[in-house]
């Protein structure tokens, strides 16, 4: 029982026009980065809502921290960041956090303490400049969203549900805030995350568990995800512009099952029983300079869009691989 | 309970600290204060001004009566105020004589002066030129000072004894009112229509000023998604408690100190006045025992708490300012309707319109105070009226908690009144 901080089990949700999750069951093991994968619309933000408690499941089990998910008492451990950020305006931002804090029953003097520690490791109180004492509509907004992620964070809490968290943050803030979720989990804290960035879920998480249409596909420890999607994956970067001719032999479906092209580098899934070597000889035999040939597993990137991809080409069912180009915007 | 707690400081405080609310509760006592003064001012004004007796009289009437209306005239004067000058110019000259006059006016050597010829010995006009003249208190005065001394010009001409006209013609009537209810007499009459119109007034601005301060926060947690995060530490109901309680708060400590500020004020009226110049004391206090404070109090909380969670489902429901404009019309719509009524029930507060009223959910909190105020209401239409606002105030809370809790996780579209109604009927 302890050994999972989350766990889901049958957990269906109905809306009046739509079932935003069906049948889910899944298990965050305890300490780990779990990240929750899927497109737009998958029924991720139902399903951490329901996590929360600010929504009730319709049918189905969770429990949190090994206690029913409606337990008063565990709200205090959990924090949360929702995906679309905002405060109180025209508060300021240490009684913001001074409010959030006393929200998850932090004593005052506690409180006081921990925001000027995270205001200053945030740089957001300097020798010069105190942010924490002007109102939040005077700060810019990469600043609004560390003080809304320290407000996630003041109560120390056992269990961090943060959604979509990278989305709109540039990249020394999502560099902070990678650093902050592997700190936590060191310290033996349990983090979920949804995103559809597949690089940064494959950068931080330990398991991840990828949803579409409100239905689990596949989850799991990425190291066993990965390993169950073969080795038959070539990572290939060429100098310059790929010469005549790679196009044609990528386009083999003798040798190559499915490329994800990005001009430069190619992520190559060889065809069943093809070599690897012949591919090799081939390129090279057309003059392009290879700088990278490498047998790799497949990134969580090319799982996702095998699995749901595959799964949105079924007729009538084009629309709900629309998030994964999104995904694209990660890189970097 | 530490939660809700939480909740009701962080509301009450943030609006406290604004300055919109410093403004609000300082402008009331101003208000008041000049309620006071301008009425008695403008009484003391009743009793016309410095100016009515710095008049040349032209006399064009060979009667002499220019003397006798000066005299009149400054029967009623004010002290230290200049007598009025009395010039006896025969007809033909009047034109020339007014010429100067006018001069003398425009030099300030006089407020105005008037002419008194043949026909305003008929009885048929009077003029006047000045520049008191659009003063219709001092224009009043002339006329009726003018009127007496014709009248006791006639009187004498028929042979009444002019020691005796003098007391005929004076008569200075003044009209004191006084109510009486159920308890038996006390008070005047016009205070305690003053006082129940204030009542209601305040009622009436309070409930919809506080309303509109529910459903602009409630929108603002919602646009900015705070509301997601404080739904994750305390329920949707608990939220919603603590707004309506800590707007509530902030409501009741500006009408406190309203009130205060008042009193203190009510009592101090007489040194007050007396800057003024005014040494009358205008009218007295409406005797309000802590029974009837208590029942205003009572209603003040019912009718806001109703009237607060029926705007808090409109904030919750809607994602804009705009939106939210057009979702509240109905609200306003029954708040106006009733602003509407408390003229008409202020003249006749026994009469079905004000009993209706008085039961209605929408209308009872304002109506049914103003008639405490107004006077003795039997008990049991006090009763109907209060297990009438208490029940529907508590149908109002039920339901829009249950649209809050929905509407604040829903963005896009505005809900259809069936869409929310369903809401409603979700169990959870």
């Amino acid at each position: 029982m302890a050994d999972y901080t989350v766990e889901i089990e049958n957990v269906s949700k109905r809306y009046a026009e739509h079932v935003a999750v069906k049948h889910l069951t899944l298990r965050v093991p305890k300490g780990s980065a779990y990240g929750l994968l899927g497109p737009n619309g998958a029924g991720k933000t139902t399903t951490i809502r329901m996590i929360l408690n600010i929504i009730a499941p319709d049918e189905g089990t969770i429990r949190i921290l090994g206690a029913p998910f409606n337990d008063p008492r565990i709200t205090d451990r959990i924090g949360y960041l929702p995906e679309e950020r905002g405060l109180y305006r025209k508060m300021q931002v240490r009684r913001i956090l001074r409010f959030l804090a006393e929200l998850k029953s932090v004593p005052r003097a506690t409180a006081d303490k921990r925001i000027t520690e995270w205001l200053e490791r945030f740089d957001l109180k300097t020798p010069e400049k105190d942010w924490g004492l002007a109102k939040i509509d005077e700060l810019s907004r990469g600043m609004q969203q560390k003080v809304q992620f320290i407000g996630t964070l003041l109560h120390d809490p056992d269990l961090v549900i943060l959604d979509e968290p990278f989305s709109g943050l540039d990249p020394i803030n999502a560099q902070a805030l990678k650093d902050t979720i592997v700190e936590l989990k060191r310290r033996g804290k349990t983090v979920i995350f949804s995103t559809h960035v597949m690089d940064n879920a494959e950068r931080i998480c330990d398991s991840v568990c990828i949803i579409a249409r409100g239905e689990k596909v596949l989850d799991g420890s990425l190291a066993a995800i990965k390993a169950s999607h073969g080795s038959r994956n070539v990572a290939l970067s060429l100098e310059g512009s790929p010469a005549n001719g790679v196009a044609e032999i990528l386009a083999d479906s003798r040798l190559v099952n499915r490329v994800d092209d990005s001009n430069r580098y190619f992520e190559v899934e060889m065809a069943e029983g093809a070599n690897p070597q012949e591919l090799l000889h081939r390129i090279v035999a057309t003059g392009a300079i290879v700088q990278r040939f490498e047998l790799v597993q497949p990134s969580l990137h090319q799982i996702f869009l095998e699995r749901v991809g595959a799964r949105s080409r079924s007729p009538g069912e084009e629309a709900w691989a629309e998030g994964v180009e999104i995904g694209m915007t990660g890189h970097g | 309970m530490g939660k809700l707690w939480t909740i009701i400081k962080r509301e009450y405080l943030e609006r406290v600290r604004t300055r919109w609310f410093v403004i609000a509760t300082v402008f009331g006592p101003v208000f008041f204060g000049s309620l006071i003064v301008i009425p008695a001012y403008m009484a003391k004004r009743g009793k016309a001004s410095t100016e009515f007796t710095n008049t040349i009289i032209l006399d064009a009437t060979s009667a002499g009566i220019g003397k006798k209306v000066a005299d009149a005239m400054s029967v009623r004067r004010e002290p230290g105020s200049i007598a009025p000058i009395v010039r006896v110019v025969p007809p033909a000259q009047l034109s020339q004589a007014e010429s100067t006059a006018t001069h003398q006016v425009m030099r300030k050597q006089a407020s105005g002066y008037v002419i008194l010829d043949d026909q305003t010995l008929k009885g048929e006009q009077l003029r006047y030129a000045g520049r008191n003249a659009t003063s219709i208190s001092d224009m009043e005065q002339l006329r009726a000072t003018v009127r007496e001394t014709l009248l006791a010009e006639r009187l004498e001409e028929v042979g009444v004894k002019s020691a005796k006209v003098k007391e005929m013609t004076f008569m200075p009537l003044r009209l004191n009112t006084e109510r009486i209810s159920d308890k038996g007499r006390g008070g005047s009459g016009t205070v305690s229509i003053i006082f129940a119109g204030v009542v209601g007034f305040l009622l009436y601005v309070s409930i919809i000023l506080y309303g509109q301060n529910v459903l602009r926060g409630v929108l603002e947690e919602k646009t900015t998604r705070v509301a997601e995060v404080v739904v994750s530490s305390v329920s949707s109901e608990t939220l919603l408690a603590g707004k309506v309680l800590g707007v509530g708060a902030v409501g009741l400590t500006q009408q406190i100190i309203w009130v205060v500020t008042s009193v203190i004020m009510f009592k101090l009226r007489a040194p007050l006045l007396a800057r003024f110049g005014v040494n009358t004391l205008p009218f007295q206090m409406p005797d309000i025992s802590v029974g009837l404070g208590l029942l205003l109090l009572l209603f003040f909380l019912l009718g806001f708490t109703f009237y607060a969670s029926l705007y808090a489902a409109v904030g919750s429901s809607v994602n804009t300012e705009q939106e939210a404009q057009q979702a509240v019309q109905p609200l306003l719509i029954m708040l106006v309707a009733t602003a509407v009524f408390i003229n008409p029930i202020l003249m006749n507060p026994t009469g079905r319109t004000a009993l209706v009223m008085s039961v209605l959910p929408f209308s009872a909190p304002i109506i049914m105070p103003l008639r405490l105020a107004l006077g003795s209401v039997p008990w049991w239409e006090l009763a109907a009226s209060l297990v009438a606002l208490a029940l529907s105030c508590f149908v109002a809370v039920w339901i829009a908690a249950r649209i809050y809790r929905v509407g604040l996780l829903m963005y896009g579209k505005r809900p259809t009144l069936k869409e929310m109604g369903r809401w409603v009927r979700y169990s959870h």
